[in-house]
């Protein structure tokens, strides 16, 4: 495979992972720090592809199985993520049904749709704009954290609300599928490398 | 045209573009020329910066365990939750895996990260070379990823607003010391930059 010429690939030289220092490839182990180097991440959109279909299969269990469940009076009322911004929206308490709606539906579900899209750019013989997809995976790193604040308020109310038997919330299996997709599409994004988008570039079309 | 070597260049980890290494005066930032990624930048007195914020932020981590977190009033009854709380109730709850989550995302990665910048930081500082510094450079680096410290104090305040209609919640100390602890680990980091970092760490050597 060939790189640009204003590459450092162009000239077998590869920034190390960890400490960025810059050596000839062919030395294998960084001289400053002896991490592993590469030109490019090992099997990029390989491992990003499989950590993201990872994230698509639990993406389900964590959104069709309860979140948590309230038991009230012996009574148990099962919630999902979805029930629980609807019931915040009923509760009049639309910033906070904001907020869960943002992190824990639009921001996972245009991440998988990110990630998939900039994996299927890496694969193409001519990707769209560099530019635009660096700017999307800067967009993805950056929002990648927050989807788990669902798993903290469940984590919080369960430990919070032991009523003196009246109510007790416990936690639904989604919610550690949700936390697992949080995990596996980070992975993912820190497996995708955006140097493959801009070795596919011609010259002229920054 | 001189030869690249990994004193005189270094390449942009987004885009892979072979750049000579920049010249910046403390306070200054190095961007790519191409994609715009921060290439390096020189915090005024980083390295003090994020010693002193890292031991402030130890001070308020340990306060942040000692006191009561949130206290849920109801009637008569008063509920005390203590930071711990969150992870250990859902350990008791059967569901050892997001307990386990919970733990390390808020408690035990933060406080190594913190550890972690103290133990790089200082010998720095002193001038003083010791053998494991690439390793806890590397340890530091890695770790800074995965803390998420201010994602939990949002699911916090979502939780607050949550429970809000059902009973009274109070804020603890041990809130607001979280709340500064995510505050300092964030200043500690922000005067770290991965290839500064790694040069004083090479010249710690010599």
């Amino acid at each position: 495979m060939s790189y640009p010429e204003n590459t450092a690939a162009a000239q077998g030289l590869a920034l190390c992972h960890t400490c960025g220092h810059l050596d000839p490839a062919e030395i294998h182990h960084c001289s400053r720090c002896g991490g592993a180097l590469h030109l490019r991440k090992a099997d990029s959109l390989q491992r990003a592809l499989a950590l993201l279909i990872t994230a698509v299969i639990l993406y389900i269990p964590a959104n069709v199985l309860p979140i948590m469940n309230t038991q009230q009076l012996g009574k148990g009322e099962p919630s999902t993520i979805l029930g629980g911004v609807v019931l915040l929206i009923k509760l009049d308490s639309y910033p906070i049904a904001a907020v869960i709606f943002i992190a824990s539906i639009m921001v996972p579900v245009s991440k998988l749709f990110a990630l998939f899209y900039l994996i299927w750019n890496g694969y193409r013989q001519e990707p769209a704009s560099a530019m635009q997809c660096t700017k999307i995976y800067r967009l993805t790193e950056l929002v990648g954290k927050w989807s788990m604040v669902d798993v903290f308020v469940v984590a919080i109310l369960v430990a919070l609300i032991h009523l003196t038997g009246l109510l007790v919330i416990l936690p639904g299996p989604a919610a550690l599928a949700f936390a697992g997709v949080v995990v596996s599409t980070m992975l993912a994004a820190n497996a995708f490398d955006t140097r493959l988008i801009w070795d596919r570039i011609k010259e002229n079309n920054d | 045209m001189t030869e690249i070597t990994g004193q005189t260049h270094t390449a942009c980890e987004e885009c892979d573009l072979l750049i000579a290494v920049p010249a910046i005066q403390e306070g200054e930032r190095a961007e790519c020329p191409r994609c715009g990624h921060t290439l390096t930048q020189r915090p005024r007195q980083g390295l003090e910066r994020a010693l002193s914020f890292a031991i402030a932020g130890c001070v308020f981590f340990a306060i942040s365990l000692a006191f009561p977190f949130l206290t849920l009033a109801n009637g008569g009854i008063e509920n005390v939750m203590t930071l711990p709380e969150a992870s250990i109730a859902i350990w008791r709850e059967q569901d050892p895996g997001l307990a386990i989550i919970v733990f390390v995302c808020i408690l035990a990665l933060p406080i190594a990260l913190l550890a972690a910048i103290i133990a790089l930081v200082t010998p720095l500082i002193l001038e003083r070379p010791v053998p494991w510094l690439p390793q806890v450079g590397k340890l530091m680096f890695k770790l800074n990823d995965w803390a998420f410290v201010e994602v939990f104090v949002v699911g916090t305040i979502v939780s607050l607003v949550k429970i809000a209609k059902l009973a009274t919640v109070i804020l603890g100390w041990s809130f607001w010391a979280y709340v500064a602890f995510a505050i300092c680990l964030t200043a500690a980091i922000s005067g770290l930059d991965r290839l500064q970092v790694w040069g004083a760490i090479e010249a710690s050597k010599a």
